[in-house]
């Protein structure tokens, strides 16, 4: 591809985000408006990509490649496959979504927040997109000052500290990655005689790294930096602690986003790199994924069930869900791995509906107690509505998106790993239980509240932030092939190597 | 002559200065545009001279690597009188010794860096730290201020005699004092005698001094919060870039990593405990500028990996460590003379809440430094402190490289501590009150810009510096 489609869709946030900065702060309106229409024509190009897909090829289509630092052999070098086409895609639907969601918050440094809505673009596609670790690194690296901000700034009353928590979590886990890339190319060099990061390349090497000679074996070492920096990300049990604090005291944008797409950074970076450039170490580390994502599943599910927040019982939620993508990706058959590539766009969509939710019943009522709900069905039925088919999207109804994610999930695990699956199943049922019992407790039952008797329904605009992802969830589930069949041939030739 | 061209404009710019103070009142007022002007023309004359490489029977090395660290010398002194001349007159204290004073000592840092010889070396590093010492107490009705010029004096005369010391047994080992001599006799020999270990050791200890590093590190707090901003900038960055590069011509010239085993141990436990002790102390400080203190002496360990690893990969990633490290703290310390409110007292992190909305340039060049200086991409810093770990892991280093990474994280901690202040903070009461200053503004931008766009296209400094190194490993 010639057309450069792909670095427009990458560096057009950014230049967005340049072009608000002469704009004074007291136009909020247009701020809104220019930021809005932004993201949406960014949307609608980004859809270039996938009409201009060609299913069929396993490789990285709409490459596009610029020497960088040409004395290092580090080249501006990006493209997608079947497997990033869909978390970009995802990137690019939710930013109009939340900056919609976003539209009449009464907040301080509404300009401030779009560019930073608009750099973490940048940096969430540049990760998903990037086809030479140094610029993998530092798109991955970039991400955190934008949502350090977000959660910083505009977050709850423990903003400050949750937001240095994340950005020293994420960071304490990709440090490390910095030297496992600089072993690689050193290792590569070794090997070769050429100093180069692409990520091509390395895929040729990399594989050679010895695994034997004990735990301190390069190869392990290696795969430990990379798996650490994305156990982070996702979060995988024990490496979770920093996520419920930052979803709970960012505002519903930055949760959004955090949920839809940062985590898949992190699940996406186990399959791209770990998984592809030390083989033998995957082997090695499979089990051990496995046990930590069946104990992130039930963890999470078991705190989720005992939270009094509804935001952190999502947050836990996701704690689970992201439990279920990591055991499809670590059984490592063709049905789950594509399961967990399809459920990380789920989760996307359903969680990333849940906090949209979330927050919008937090504009009304300054609380996110469950306690301090009940009977509101009768109050804002629409609203109602809309979060039971989400929740119910997110417990894995069948007809719905989570259930062919989970199903692919649990199918693809099953010959190899039954106690997983079983366990894995258990999770299903206490996430059906605790999402149940809160939608119970939250919108059924008598109105006893004062507060709740008069609260104003799904508002227009309210609908149409959640109109895209609710057509998802419903298209998903009910014709997941336009979904799967662009990521076969790519999962096939993943799973090869 | 014409290679020395730019030490000379600055010389005779330093002595007119004077003159122009005494007898034409009337351009008192310009004393820092002048001095700029001169700066200009030096940093003109440094880019379109010939470098004939060696000049004056081999004192002096006017070569690529000599030329590569006056620019980035110039660069600093240039913003630093940038910064300087409204700072002072805020303070009524814009006299023209300030200037001749910062010139003289350019001089001596442009001197050190070029020189490979041990007198000439020493020259020049006296010639940069005497007027150090009276820029320090140059604020002569601030105690603080008095109290850093005495604490430099009194430590940088101790470091001196250190230099001289060991110059002096340098010369009896080897019976010449040129120091590619020296390291050709030193790679013949294969070894280090104990005659030749302990000048060594006791020179690098002085430069320690000048360095900052651990264990001589403890006057930099002190003598970074007393003295004047811009003056603090200046010593946060010249005098250390002229003092690693001696380090690294006597590293690369005596071929120590190959053949010194100690060397390589003394030289790793001072760049670990340098970035380890100015990491974790920088977390408890409250004042800004001390925190950068602490701060510098960290930054100074993981250049130190880069001297220690020497050779191409290193020597490159020592030029691109200080070009960042430079602008980086150029444009912190200016942005910190921007906001603040009074000089006879602590610069306190507190001070800066807020400040974000208030004066959101001043916050946002400030932001972009400090995270430049964690090491967070896209900024220079991180470029350079990836240069320094390739160098490490390329080199077979690769325990210093995760230790240098362990204390980015370590320091993204405190770094992290201003920016929330700035933002994520209220504005205290009442208001800080401070009219604003184009000048300094435009010092801290430019420097600001430059980590930006350098960092996001590093190419032409990294080519720069790969190209200057030459000179110096072939």
């Amino acid at each position: 591809m010639s057309d450069h489609v792909l670095t427009i869709v990458l560096l057009a946030p950014t230049v967005f985000a340049v072009l608000l900065l002469p704009v004074p702060k007291m136009w909020r309106r247009v701020h809104r408006v220019s930021t809005i229409i932004s993201s949406s024509i960014m949307f609608a190009f980004s859809l270039k990509l996938w009409f201009g897909f060609d299913a069929d090829n396993p490789g990285f289509q709409f490459v596009d490649s610029f020497a960088w630092i040409p004395q290092l052999g580090i080249s501006f070098h990006i493209g997608i496959d079947g497997i990033s086409i869909l978390l970009v895609l995802l990137t690019t639907l939710l930013l109009p979504v939340v900056v919609l969601a976003a539209w009449r918050l009464n907040i301080e440094h509404i300009k401030s927040l779009h560019i930073s809505l608009l750099l973490l673009t940048t940096g969430m596609i540049g990760t998903f997109v990037a086809l030479d670790l140094f610029l993998f690194y530092i798109f991955w690296e970039i991400t955190l000052i934008p949502m350090y901000f977000i959660i910083g700034v505009w977050g709850g009353p423990r903003r400050i500290y949750a937001s240095v928590k994340f950005f020293l979590f994420t960071m304490a886990g990709s440090v490390l990655m910095l030297v496992a890339v600089l072993y690689l190319a050193w290792f590569h060099h070794g090997q070769t005689g050429i100093w180069t990061y692409n990520y091509l390349d390395l895929l040729e090497t990399a594989p050679l790294v010895p695994t034997s000679g004990g735990l301190l074996a390069p190869g392990l070492l290696v795969f430990a930096a990379f798996a650490i920096a994305f156990a982070v990300k996702v979060p995988i049990f024990p490496l979770h602690t920093w996520l419920p604090d930052a979803h709970v005291e960012a505002p519903s944008t930055g949760s959004v986003i955090l949920a839809g797409v940062l985590l898949k950074m992190g699940a996406y970076g186990f399959i791209r790199f770990n998984r592809t450039l030390l083989p033998d170490a995957w082997e090695l580390f499979t089990p051990l994924l496995m046990v930590l994502a069946v104990i992130g599943i039930i963890y999470g599910a078991l705190v989720a069930m005992v939270q009094v927040d509804v935001k952190k019982l999502v947050a836990y939620s996701s704690v689970s869900h992201m439990g279920f993508v990591m055991l499809g990706l670590a059984a490592g058959s063709q049905a789950s791995t594509q399961g967990a590539i399809l459920q990380m766009v789920n989760h996307g969509l359903s969680t990333g509906g849940l906090f949209l939710l979330v927050g919008m019943l937090y504009q009304r009522r300054h609380t996110r107690l469950i306690a301090e709900f009940g009977g509101l069905a009768g109050v804002i039925p629409v609203f109602t509505g809309c979060f039971l088919f989400v929740t119910l999207s997110s417990i894995g109804l069948p007809g719905l998106n989570g259930f062919i994610g989970e199903f692919l999930i649990l199918g693809g695990a099953w010959s190899a790993f039954p106690v997983a699956v079983v366990c894995g199943g258990l999770g299903i049922i206490l996430g059906a239980v605790y999402m149940l019992m809160m939608v119970q407790r939250v919108f059924w039952g008598p109105l006893e509240n004062p507060a709740n008797q008069s609260l104003p329904d799904l508002t227009i605009r309210e609908f149409f932030v959640m109109f895209p992802l609710l057509v998802l969830i419903v298209w998903i589930g009910v014709h997941p092939m336009t979904f799967l069949s662009p990521m076969e041939a790519a999962v096939r030739l993943l799973l090869a190597r | 002559m014409q290679a020395l061209a730019p030490e000379i404009i600055l010389a005779i710019a330093a002595g007119l200065i004077l003159l122009v103070e005494a007898f034409l009142p009337r351009l008192r007022k310009h004393l820092s545009e002048l001095t700029l002007i001169a700066v200009g023309g030096a940093l003109w004359a440094r880019v379109t001279m010939p470098l004939p490489g060696s000049v004056w029977s081999d004192a002096l090395r006017i070569d690529g690597l000599a030329s590569f660290v006056d620019i980035y010398i110039l660069i600093a002194v240039f913003l630093t009188v940038w910064m300087a001349g409204p700072f002072l007159r805020r303070l009524e204290a814009d006299h023209g010794e300030f200037y001749a004073l910062l010139l003289l000592a350019s001089v001596g840092a442009m001197v050190m860096a070029a020189s490979v010889n041990l007198l000439t070396i020493f020259l020049g590093l006296e010639l940069l730290s005497i007027p150090l010492y009276v820029l320090n107490a140059f604020l002569r009705q601030t105690g603080i201020s008095l109290e850093a010029g005495l604490k430099y004096f009194v430590v940088g005369a101790f470091a001196s005699a250190f230099v001289v010391y060991g110059m002096a047994l340098l010369y009896g080992a080897t019976a010449t004092t040129n120091i590619v001599d020296i390291g050709e006799r030193v790679v013949a020999a294969g070894e280090l005698n104990p005659l030749l270990a302990i000048g060594l050791a006791m020179v690098v200890g002085g430069l320690a001094f000048k360095i900052a590093l651990v264990p001589c590190h403890a006057w930099a707090p002190d003598v970074y919060q007393g003295s004047p901003t811009p003056v603090t900038a200046f010593l946060s960055v010249v005098p250390k870039g002229a003092a690693l590069i001696v380090l690294l011509r006597l590293a690369v010239g005596m071929d120590l990593l190959h053949v010194s085993g100690r060397w390589v141990l003394g030289i790793s436990i001072v760049a670990v405990a340098s970035q380890v002790l100015g990491n974790v102390v920088a977390i408890v400080q409250r004042d800004v500028k001390r925190m950068l203190a602490y701060s510098g002496i960290a930054h100074m360990g993981y250049a130190l990996v880069a001297v220690l690893v020497a050779g191409r990969d290193g020597g490159t990633a020592v030029l691109v460590y200080f070009t960042a490290y430079t602008l980086m703290n150029m444009g912190a310390f200016a942005a910190i003379a921007l906001m603040s409110e009074r000089e006879d007292r602590p610069h306190l992190i507190e001070d800066l809440k807020g400040q974000g909305y208030h004066r959101p340039m001043a916050a946002l060049t400030l932001t972009v430094c400090l995270f430049s200086l964690a090491g967070v991409p896209p900024f220079l810093g991180f470029t350079a402190k990836f240069m320094v770990f390739r160098a490490a892991v390329n080199e077979g280093f690769v325990l210093l490289a995760i230790i240098g990474v362990v204390n980015s994280l370590l320091s993204a901690f405190y770094y992290l501590r201003v920016i929330y202040a700035l933002y994520m903070e209220p504005l205290p009461d009442p208001e800080p009150k401070l009219e604003p200053s184009l000048p300094i503004a435009a010092a801290a931008t430019v420097a600001a810009l430059g980590v930006l766009v350098l960092g996001t296209y590093p190419g032409p400094v990294l080519e720069a510096a790969a190209s200057a190194i030459l000179s110096l490993v072939r």
